[in-house]
């Protein structure tokens, strides 16, 4: 059933390459615009052997990485206080709700201002997408805390610290890594963006290039680079979290009692 | 030796304010099993809370070994009735009955000890790399009974143990509740709705009334301390017993019938 999905999946994915090869050579689109699959892989190929691509892909992935490794230090610890003490939740709900919908790229200007187009710029972005991300999901898990588990803590004499590490942590864990695949994806949008909107070095800047100078076939290039990036996150992400989680319900399957 | 002197409980929110524990009196001596039973919703859960710390009374004492509690005692273990819920998921058996040692700061040569000796006391050999969750839900029970017992405390609470194991399981952990009470000489105070079970178990029944909650009335179960399923439950003495607590049981139900 697995294999079945997985080759259906990789049949829609070569479907949706033939469709680019012939649109364009059909004459259906200008291929000025649209260039035909081969040459925009050809396009890749030049690509992939030029160091300044790497240093592209580099520059991206350094932008998103430490962005989200703030984001997710910040998003746990804050979490972790906030959910823990019902007064500071009670007091930061509303704040929470109004912070949160506000598109990182509005803040665009307000990095510009301060950063420039330095790496801080692209952080300035990337943490405030990817931090609401995960304090959400911190939040949720920290209310899921069995209080039937506590209370055993509790009568066992757990101290506070030891309640937060084997309780309330292992409890979060599983929403943790919710909130950190969606961070990590939102954080690479974010890192592209803030690299093609106020040239940051990276792939956005590399593709904006391309624009401009008009090769075009290289600009679908790196965008289809930005794409395998995010999949490719997505998918690590997604095996981490199986493997750190096998002991939970949602991973562990039926088990006969 | 526990000690609980006109505990009282009355819960407030907003403007409602709930009594359920009015005025309870009663102790338990040292290497003593006592049961309580009582009608459903009479404030059990609410009792075993304030004894064990983790719920403050509105009035009255608990006092465990001469020292008043004030959050939970050094000293008492307790075993709850979801087990589920109770055992950590995440641990294997040997880690969840080890966690409370190590936050004992109990050396490790000293903890492993503790450990095999409490899985091998509830028939548990050899379950130790498993989850939790693999296992039954009686071995789940036991598992929490064995981090209960490895944690040698002097006193064991058990808030309706086995309420949710089937009747066969039920009859195999009563029995092991009485082999270890007497091979560890442990204070057990043993909290249940079924009658059978507390005049099975205990040295004594101390009935509740319902809720807001007094003591009834109390009973000494004068039956043998060897007992077994078959012949205890068929003693004529048995059965004189449990009409006892019954009748008291339901003059409490009707006793909170009459007054509401």
């Amino acid at each position: 059933m697995r294999n079945r999905t997985g080759l259906l999946g990789l049949a829609g994915l070569a479907g949706l390459l033939v469709l680019v090869e012939a649109l364009p050579r059909l004459g259906l689109v200008n291929d000025a615009y649209l260039p035909p699959t081969s040459r925009i892989a050809a396009a890749l190929g030049d690509e992939l052997i030029t160091a300044e691509f790497w240093r592209a892909i580099g520059d991206t992935l350094t932008g998103w990485a430490i962005g989200l490794v703030i984001a997710v230090a910040a998003g746990v610890v804050v979490g972790i206080v906030v959910g823990s003490v019902p007064v500071l939740r009670a007091a930061t709900a509303s704040t929470i709700e109004f912070l949160r919908p506000i598109p990182s790229v509005a803040l665009i200007p307000l990095a510009v201002l301060l950063y420039g187009t330095d790496l801080g710029s692209t952080l300035l972005l990337v943490v405030y997408a990817a931090f609401w991300q995960v304090l959400v999901q911190v939040l949720y898990g920290v209310a899921d805390v069995d209080p039937i588990a506590d209370e055993t803590a509790r009568s066992f004499r757990f101290g506070a610290w030891a309640r937060v590490r084997h309780v309330l942590w292992p409890t979060a864990l599983p929403y943790v890594f919710t909130g950190v695949r969606l961070a990590a994806s939102v954080a690479l949008v974010l890192a592209v963006t803030a690299e093609l909107v106020i040239g940051a070095p990276g792939l956005g800047k590399s593709i904006a290039v391309a624009q401009t100078s008009g090769a075009v076939p290289l600009m679908y290039a790196l965008i289809a680079v930005t794409g395998l990036l995010g999949v490719g996150i997505n998918l690590a992400a997604r095996i981490f979290e199986r493997r750190s989680l096998a002991w939970h319900q949602s991973v562990r399957g039926e088990v006969p009692a | 030796m526990l000690e609980v002197s006109s505990l009282n409980k009355v819960y407030r929110s907003g403007a409602r304010e709930v009594e359920a524990l009015r005025d309870l009196t009663f102790t338990v001596d040292s290497g003593e099993l006592v049961c309580l039973v009582g009608p459903s919703g009479c404030g059990k859960t609410t009792l075993l809370r304030c004894i064990a710390g983790l719920l403050e009374p509105s009035a009255g004492k608990v006092r465990l070994d001469g020292r008043e509690v004030s959050g939970p005692p050094p000293g008492l273990a307790m075993v709850f009735q979801e087990y589920g819920r109770s055992l950590f998921p995440w641990m294997s058996v040997r880690d969840n009955v080890e966690l409370p040692l190590k936050q004992r700061k109990i050396a490790r040569h000293r903890r492993t000890t503790l450990v095999q000796d409490a899985l091998d006391a509830v028939g548990l050999t050899g379950t130790e790399s498993a989850y939790p969750w693999q296992l039954s839900g009686g071995m789940q029970q036991r598992v929490a009974i064995a981090r209960a017992i490895a944690y040698e405390p002097s006193t064991l609470l058990m808030d309706e143990p086995f309420a949710a194991v089937d009747a066969q399981t039920r009859a195999d952990l009563e029995d092991l509740v009485r082999a270890l009470w007497q091979r560890l000489e442990v204070t057990v105070l043993f909290i249940t709705h079924d009658i059978d079970e507390a005049v099975y178990l205990g040295q004594r029944v101390v009935m509740l009334s319902s809720s807001p909650t007094v003591v009834q009335d109390e009973i000494t179960v004068d039956l043998p301390p060897a007992r077994d399923q078959l012949h205890t439950r068929a003693d004529p003495r048995f059965t004189e017993l449990r009409t006892h607590v019954y009748e008291q049981i339901q003059a409490a139900k009707r006793g909170a019938g009459a007054s509401s």
